[in-house]
């Protein structure tokens, strides 16, 4: 979480940089200040309220730069020409560069970028087995049911109805976030041939495709989303800190001033943390987006909290002790097969990367998962089995009462 | 090659077997399943205590308009 933190600052700045020319290390003090005052003064309502209005700036935003950009390419289907055409140049360099005979490359690589459903050997780290076990079955219930941020706006919401309402009409709006985040992208393929980082494909195309007001519309919706996130992050980590560490571990008998103190304290550090890992990526070189970087460090820890998370609602035989082995045992797994596809530690070890793949991170998280319940029920079995007061509100259990 | 390379180039090559139309058919099918589950759900798990009001109130319409969407578009992308 602190890792992501410096991830989404990094992100905004270069934003920043690339369309008003502003040094990022002054992008990324600017909007950690801003984050982190508003966090620390205000707490989850000043979360929840500033992320409805930078919803809608957002999504105005995106629906801005999606509608000027179609225009500018000529339509949707001038849109998938010029993919067809893009795609044709960079086999044509490619065949050039290698002295290999042309194939079907134009038509396999536009379909790459503008198909869901990819095959096992597609090179981009999104073949289907990946989207529908990791992503559908692991990744995206691991976030909506377990990340800490998630589940404490929930638990903030007014009644368990409001809270699934939000769920509910949530996960409507959400269908318009690929129109309006994976099509820019597209848009910035066609117009921009000669981008060659993927993660300038947004600044750049907001600043040669929007007028000059429009430009800080976009620019306050793409910030508006990233600092909706890290206010999130800062938020549930100090309660975390505060309330599940320190109240528990080290002052039982804290007063609500003192884990409040606690909480702002945790923020800041928090913010300095996420400051000085943004800065160490910008010296980083080794080719990762930050969009795979920000994932890969997700799936090292989504697939084993998951396991531990749904085998802990089902299974009332689980134990606290079992799921803190399984949960090391997870990690370590998705930590090992990152590393074992890493091109220097295959080189130095003398074998082929692990995965055919680039960036593998959906894979991680289906091992990891595997591993985490392949130890966990074992474990707990082996294990003094939880008391009655503790498995009181395991599914299982509750169904059987009622 | 370690074990584990062995173990992943078995998985892979069995599901290179997997034609795309019938993945296709596992994600819309996926979906389709969790719709019925939806549809079947009683509305007293989908409605405030003191009933729906509003058409928003009931929450298996969002629900349902959420999983259409996402049918529709796993069936054509």
């Amino acid at each position: 979480m602190a890792c992501n933190l410096g991830i989404m600052l990094l992100a905004s700045a270069k934003m920043m940089a690339a369309v008003f020319g502003w040094p990022e290390l002054w992008c990324i003090l600017a909007t950690a200040g801003l984050v982190g005052v508003y966090t620390c003064s205000g707490g989850l309502e000043a979360v929840v309220f500033t992320d409805v209005i930078q919803g809608v700036v957002m999504i105005i935003g995106c629906l801005l730069i999606l509608t000027v950009g179609l225009y500018r390419v000529g339509g949707v289907s001038k849109l998938m020409d010029r993919l067809d055409e893009v795609s044709q140049q960079q086999a044509n360099s490619t065949d050039a560069s290698e002295n290999s005979p042309s194939s079907n490359t134009t038509t396999a690589e536009t379909r790459h970028q503008t198909q869901l459903i990819l095959p096992v050997d597609t090179p981009t780290p999104f073949p289907w087995p990946g989207i529908y076990f990791g992503l559908a079955l692991i990744l995206s219930p691991a976030y909506w049911i377990g990340n800490q941020a998630i589940v404490q706006r929930s638990l903030g919401a007014r009644s368990e109805f409001e809270a699934k309402a939000a769920y509910v009409w949530g996960a409507v709006l959400k269908n318009l976030i690929p129109i309006i985040v994976a099509v820019p992208g597209l848009i910035a393929v066609a117009l921009l041939p000669d981008l060659k980082d993927g993660d300038m494909a947004i600044p750049r195309l907001v600043g040669e495709v929007l007028p000059t007001g429009a430009r800080g519309i976009f620019v306050a919706a793409f910030l508006a989303a990233l600092m909706s996130s890290v206010d999130s992050y800062l938020n549930s980590a100090a309660t975390i800190v505060s309330n599940d560490f320190y109240k528990r571990f080290i002052s039982r008998c804290v007063t609500e001033s003192s884990l409040l103190m606690v909480g702002r304290i945790t923020t800041i550090a928090l913010v300095l943390w996420a400051i000085a890992f943004a800065l160490y990526l910008r010296t980083m070189d080794e080719g990762s987006g930050l969009y795979a970087i920000f994932q890969t460090l997700m799936a090292f820890f989504q697939g084993p909290a998951f396991a531990i998370l749904l085998v802990g609602i089902f299974w009332r035989r689980a134990t606290g002790n079992a799921a803190f082995a399984a949960l090391f045992c997870g990690i370590a797994t998705s930590v090992s097969l990152f590393a074992m596809n890493q091109p220097a530690l295959c080189k130095a070890m003398g074998f082929q990367p692990l995965f055919k793949i680039s960036e593998p991170f959906l894979y991680f998280s289906v091992w990891s998962f595997v591993v985490t319940i392949a130890v966990l029920i074992p474990a707990s079995l082996l294990t003094t089995a939880p008391t009655a007061e503790k498995t009181a509100l395991v599914f299982g259990m509750r169904k059987m009462e009622s | 090659m370690t074990p584990l390379h062995h173990m992943g180039e078995f998985v892979r090559t069995a599901l290179l077997q997997i034609p795309l139309p019938a993945v296709r058919t596992l994600f819309v099918a996926s979906l389709v399943v969790v719709l019925i589950w939806v549809i079947r759900m009683p509305s007293s798990r989908t409605t405030p205590e003191t009933g729906a009001k509003r058409w928003d109130e009931n929450l298996k319409i969002g629900a349902c308009v959420a999983l259409a969407l996402q049918i529709v578009i796993y069936s054509w992308m």
